[in-house]
């Protein structure tokens, strides 16, 4: 089972990316953008070589004229993925903050909500408690909360007029929230999955609470031995596949 | 083909919120109250100029720059209205100024047409609109003011007033006007004939040589520039102005480090001084030779690879890894621009860090400013800027280089003082980490062969950044050159490093350096030492424009660079892993053993220095210190104070700037990036509150390099300039001690041969060769230094120096000198032996006993330079006596809180935190926010005065121990401290009710206390 890590152009999380799906058992390749183009590696490569794509965190391009806008353009342009068409082939995506802004300017979440900057206007790094959303997402299986970092500055889901947060998480798409509003997002939302469950985007970090002591209050009330709670969605995803139960 | 020219606008939808525009309407009204008043909103719209070689259809522009859900799109076929009427200002770059949206926005088009666009350009700008109140004018006077003091900075930014209503919202999109507002650098065609000139020093008076130092910006002196013209008698011939330019890039005080260098007569009248002290010699053979690189040789450790020979210290994590740190300095630009001052500060460094050995990743940042109060209300002297606006810019330019080129903020420091409102101190730190071996050659070394090429790697050259190394040699002055500005990319150079990484693993290249000050003159001049000669010609490097002077091309400062040899066997690989990774490079010329540097234009050459004449060629500098001994009276101050009165003073210290909490800066950087933290800046008691008041300020940042290893590095800061004014032998001991405490506090080893720990210098003083006071605080802070760091067996591994703090220029009409407290950044830096064994600040469960560990009572702690002497105007009163150091104490305290602690009992400490600015109640108060609990402290645990509750002393510790340790322990505990000659005082027990007592009588609440630390709304 192996995972394609996309780096290049401005990510920066690939590395740690990579290390939280290798704990969790997978194969993993970190892949600059540019080989990937420069090898036309197109939609029918990417199904027969990997089970799992990820776009990890970081500024690609700089976050300049929107978060994820260029890198979303690049995968359309250069590569001409569908990650929709992937998933339902049986493929998983895994996006976070920068990665998880591509795939909402790429229209995996459908064009009805965008992301903008924060209602502070501010960048924020800070730990929050998430809650999960309905049982779509085949990642967040046996996860109810889960306390993972942010550290971002355009993190606030935007929805069309006449689109509601309830609608979205009646609907299974928004599929992870925010137990307080760190961002001014729609309804707190903190994640989002498509119709298959296999892609989850989501603004906080997993892949940086692979180990207790990653959490900020671990001196006062962790074993500093202990893994972080953040592996349990990299471990879901290799369970699942192992077992082939795709729920 | 002619270029077409299309004005893109691009605006969020009306419904909703604009954050960006919010921010600026707070600046407004923290710089000018009067006409906030008049302003009813505000919105902000981003605006493209774009130059390409076809018309761009409205789907390719909707695509590239329209998000449907949020944002509207005008390039002038449909106006698009915006919610109010009123008034814009419209800014943008001016020329040849680095404009990294701009540029992101061209290979957008680039992208989505599917093909490279060579002649194209894109610039970036933004307007901000204004609606006015009812019955309310905005004057254009009132739009220049909010332009120059909130919106632009006029000296990289053009801007210009827009009208919603009237002509002008068509007429900008017609495209000859977009042609003419286009920011293109249009230089004339170069002659190269004309181009390089010969310099005549022959038969120039002093006078006259000095002045053409002088206006030439060279920054030289007048035995140096006696010197050249020696040298070029000897040769028969005039130097060309290329010449010049390399030699006082190379002479400069920032690359040669003369003060350093210097020989001092010092002189001191000091009766009672530091034993340490009194042993200066009267001669100083420079002090850095002296004391900095002394006081390592003296250490020497296995683990220090590489110390003050590279562009950071290398030390050894284990078998396989080794870690690197260096501190910069960018105080000048910062002054100027701070946004771009300080993030070309921290994307400097970093490149400093990739330059080190074969190239290290960075994997941690620090940085520490030290600016004015932000309330300054005194008129401003000319050209400077308010210290509001300079922390905010600085901070945000730390974010920005910080956040996006994802290396974590771990640890910093901020810290206030009047004397910093003519030079705002930047300090930017790197830590880098690299395997010991990379493709079969030690990491640390760097080697050059004669017929390696010389490729320069990232970044185009233009005019930014000439003269950055001699101007910042300078005082701040009316003439500071605005080319001394430069703007960083985040971006080119995340591809860059990236690229050398990788390039690194597959032995791509020989030897890299970075490209900061001085440019390739100072880079190529490097690292043509270890050949003996390079031969480069200028006119292949990349240029951002056409038109660049030859000296131009040598010394620009431009961003983003590095300088690599490159094995010519491994040149074409090398080549094609950069065309690849989407990385320029240009191929300058080859390094040679000549013994010379040439350098050519085409086939002209415009330079041919003697290698040894240009780095060993300059006269030694001879500087006079005096020291007259402390001024301050010194005594004791012991009146007992009413618990209401210690409550208050407490309340008082907590939200004093330099104490108060940094939450607001520190959770705008990205401290946790790369999924390496330990120890963040902040302990929380409980997640999901961002803002609330559970935070316990930490010591120092602790990371976990490596997945399958237990073992950390630590990094944290000493630095006291408020003891500067009294003594800066004495602030020395207290900055390089309270640097150790921090990394102790925080995990650190300590006290064996092993034990990795170092320490950094970072020195930033007012001129030291025109006043021989200043001189004095420098030998004294150097030898200072070296007490403290052979005491506490830590080695300096690296430093800088900036030597021209000075402002000299008017306040209302005449000539002011505002010099900055000499001051002295320690940064220390250690490996921790077990990440599990680290302690935070915060006390953690009632019950739990507090100690305060270390020197106690009398004369182990003053008032003297306290935050308490900050707070309350003392001059002349006795404050305190002045603090010897008991080094065979810290030893055995570190030693044996260290994590590599022998003893058995260190496993009952449940927190630990270092007893700094404010003294003992300050950080008893500290360590109960994350927990929100409270303290009892014994009513006889000491004395209810100002000196013991708020005297600021040397090697003191707040420990708590884990309440339910058995009396037994405790007693060997305690009776293993005593043998080791370790004073310790009992405090109190921690509780659950939330507030502090001290015997009967209750101090404060907790809740009050963490609301005075928190200053809330205060910060932006």
């Amino acid at each position: 089972m192996k995972v394609l890590i996309v780096c290049g152009d401005g990510i920066n999380c690939e590395v740690e990316t990579a290390e939280a799906f290798q704990e969790a058992g997978f194969q993993t390749q970190i892949r600059h953008l540019n080989d990937l183009i420069a090898e036309r590696f197109d939609q029918s490569r990417l199904a027969a070589e990997f089970s799992v794509v990820a776009l990890p965190g970081g500024f690609s391009f700089g976050d300049d004229l929107q978060s994820g806008k260029i890198l979303a353009l690049k995968i359309s342009h250069g590569l001409g993925w569908d990650l929709n068409r992937f998933a339902k082939d049986g493929g998983w995506v895994l996006g976070v903050c920068n990665g998880f802004q591509a795939l909402i300017r790429l229209g995996v979440f459908g064009r009805d909500l965008s992301i903008m900057h924060n209602a502070s206007g501010k960048f924020l790094n800070t730990w929050v408690e998430l809650k999960r959303e309905g049982d779509r997402c085949l990642w967040l299986k046996g996860i109810q909360g889960l306390p993972v970092p942010i550290r971002h500055g355009e993190g606030r889901i935007v929805l069309k007029e006449g689109i509601t947060a309830r609608d979205l998480i009646a609907s299974g798409t928004a599929c992870l929230t925010y137990q307080t509003d760190p961002n001014g997002s729609a309804g707190r939302i903190a994640g989002l999955t498509d119709e298959t469950g296999r892609i989850l985007g989501l603004m906080p970090h997993p892949e940086a609470f692979i180990r207790a002591v990653n959490h900020p209050t671990w001196t006062r009330d962790l074993d500093p031995a202990s893994p972080g709670l953040g592996l349990q969605i990299f471990k879901n995803a290799f369970e699942q596949m192992k077992t082939g139960k795709f729920a | 083909m002619s270029p077409t020219y299309t004005r893109i606008e691009v605006s969020l939808k009306p419904g909703l919120d604009d954050s960006t525009a919010s921010g600026f309407l707070k600046k407004i009204e923290m710089a000018l109250p009067g006409i906030r008043k008049k302003i009813r909103s505000a919105r902000t719209m981003d605006v493209f100029w774009a130059k390409l070689p076809l018309k761009p259809s409205s789907e390719v522009l909707a695509e590239i720059f329209q998000d449907p859900v949020l944002q509207d799109l005008n390039f002038g076929l449909k106006p698009v209205a915006l919610p109010f009427e009123g008034v814009g200002i419209e800014k943008k770059f001016r020329p040849g100024v680095t404009d990294n949206v701009g540029k992101t926005a061209l290979e957008a088009f680039q992208i989505v047409l599917g093909r490279s666009l060579p002649d194209a350009q894109v610039a970036s700008g933004a307007v901000l609109w204004l609606e006015p109140e009812a019955n309310q004018n905005l004057l254009d006077s009132d739009l220049d003011q909010v332009a120059r003091q909130v919106f632009c900075n006029p000296l990289i930014e053009a801007h210009r007033v827009l009208k919603t209503a009237g002509t002008d919202s068509a007429t900008r999109f017609d495209p000859a006007q977009v042609q003419k507002d286009f920011p293109e650098v249009r230089l004339e065609g170069m002659d190269v004939s004309k181009a390089v000139s010969k310099i005549r020093l022959e038969g120039l008076t002093d006078s006259q040589l000095e002045r053409l130092s002088r206006e030439s910006l060279w920054a030289m002196t007048l035995p140096e520039m006696q010197a050249i013209r020696t040298h070029f008698q000897a040769l028969g011939r005039d130097p060309t102005d290329v010449e010049m330019e390399v030699l006082a890039q190379t002479w400069s005080e920032h690359c040669k480090h003369k003060i350093f260098a210097a020989e001092i007569e010092y002189q001191s009248s000091d009766p009672n001084d530091f034993p340490g002290a009194s042993e200066i010699p009267s001669q100083v053979d420079g002090l850095f030779k002296q004391t900095i690189l002394g006081t390592t040789k003296q250490i020497s450790r296995p683990w220090l690879l590489s110390v003050f020979d590279d562009n950071s210290g290398i030390l050894a994590f284990d078998e396989k890894d080794a870690f690197c740190i260096k501190v910069e300095t960018h105080n000048s630009p910062s002054a100027l621009d701070p946004y771009g001052g300080a993030l070309t500060g921290i994307v400097g460094v970093n490149r400093d860090i990739l330059g080190s050995g074969l190239g290290a990743k960075p994997i941690f940042n620090t940085n520490v400013f030290c600016v004015a109060d932000p309330d300054y209300s005194k008129e401003l002297p000319e050209r400077l800027l308010h210290p509001r606006r300079i922390l905010d810019g600085i901070r945000k330019g730390v974010e920005h280089g910080g956040n996006k080129s994802g290396i974590p903020t771990v640890n910093g420091a901020l810290f206030f003082d009047d004397r910093y409102i003519g030079k705002p101190l930047v300090y930017c730190g790197t830590g880098g980490w690299m395997p010991r071996q990379s493709a079969g050659r030690n990491c640390e070394l760097k080697e050059v062969e004669p017929g390696d090429r010389i490729a320069m790697v990232g970044g185009r050259i233009g005019k930014d950044g000439i003269h950055g190394a001699t101007f910042s040699s300078l005082a701040l002055d009316e003439g500071a050159p605005a080319t001394a500005v430069q703007l960083g990319d985040p971006i080119t150079q995340k591809r860059a490093a990236d690229f050398i990484l990788e390039a690194r693993e597959l032995g791509l290249y020989r030897a890299i350096t970075d490209n900061g000050a001085g440019g390739l003159s100072s880079s190529v001049g490097e690292m043509a030492r270890i050949s003996s000669g390079a031969k480069m010609d200028v006119s292949r490097a990349l240029t951002k424009y056409p038109g660049l002077k030859p000296f131009e091309l040598v010394v620009s400062e431009s961003q983003e660079r590095m300088t690599l040899a490159v094995d010519p066997k491994r040149w074409d690989a090398f080549l094609e892993l950069a065309a690849r990774r989407g990385v320029e490079v240009s191929d300058v010329g080859t390094f040679t053993d000549s013994g010379k540097f040439e350098i050519f234009y085409g086939k002209t050459l415009v330079a041919d220095l003697d290698l040894k004449f240009l780095h060993k060629g300059n006269p030694r500098l001879k500087l006079q210190a005096r020291w007259k001994g402390i001024s301050a009276q010194t005594g004791a101050k012991g009146e007992e104070a009413s618990t209401a009165q210690l409550g208050q003073t407490l309340r008082t210290l907590l939200s004093r700037n330099t104490i108060a909490s940094k939450e607001w800066l520190i959770r705008q950087y990205d401290h946790e990036v790369q999924a390496r933290s330990v120890l963040k800046p902040l302990q929380q008691g409980e997640i999901g509150h961002a803002g609330s008041d559970r935070n316990t300020p930490n010591d120092a940042g602790v990371i976990q390099p490596k997945k399958d290893s237990k073992k950390g590095i630590v990094v944290g800061c000493g630095l006291n300039p408020r003891l500067s004014d009294l003594d800066a032998y004495w602030m020395a001991i207290s900055s390089v001690d309270e640097a150790v405490r921090n990394v102790i506090a925080a995990g650190a080893e300590f006290g064996t041969e092993d034990s990795v720990i170092a320490l950094l210098d970072n020195f930033c003083w007012p001129d030291p060769v025109s006043r021989e006071d200043f001189c004095a605080d420098l030998v004294r802070a150097c030898y200072g230094l070296k007490e403290a760091a052979l005491a506490l067996q830590a080695p300096l591994v690296s430093g800088k120096d900036s030597m021209k703090n000075d402002y000299r220029g008017k306040l209302a009409g005449k000539d002011v000198h505002i010099a900055v407290p000499p001051t002295l950044l320690m940064t220390a830096v250690a490996r921790v032996a077990d990440v599990t064994k680290v302690l935070s600040a915060d006390f953690k469960k009632p019950g739990d006993r507090v100690y305060r560990l270390g020197p106690a009572g009398e004369n182990s702690v003053s008032l003297l330079g306290s935050e308490w002497a900050r707070l309350h105007e003392t001059r002349g009163k006795p404050l305190g006596p002045v603090l010897r150091p008991d080094w065979k104490q810290a030893r055995a305290l570190y030693s044996w809180l260290a994590t590599n602690s022998k003893s058995n009992f260190r496993r009952h400490l449940r927190s630990l935190h270092d007893l700094s600015d404010g003294g003992l109640l300050v950080a008893l108060s500290e360590g109960l926010f994350a927990g929100r609990l409270g303290l009892k402290i014994l009513a006889d645990a000491f004395p209810k005065t100002d000196l013991a509750c708020f005297g600021e002393g040397l090697h003191g510790f707040i420990a708590s121990i884990d309440g339910q340790t058995s009396a037994s322990d405790l007693q060997a505990m305690q009776a293993e401290w005593k043998n080791l000659g370790i004073q310790f005082t009992e405090i109190g027990q921690v509780t659950a009710e939330p507030e502090l007592v001290f015997g009967k009588e209750k101090l404060a609440t907790t809740q009050d206390l963490a609301r005075a630390f928190r200053k809330e709304g205060y910060w932006e």
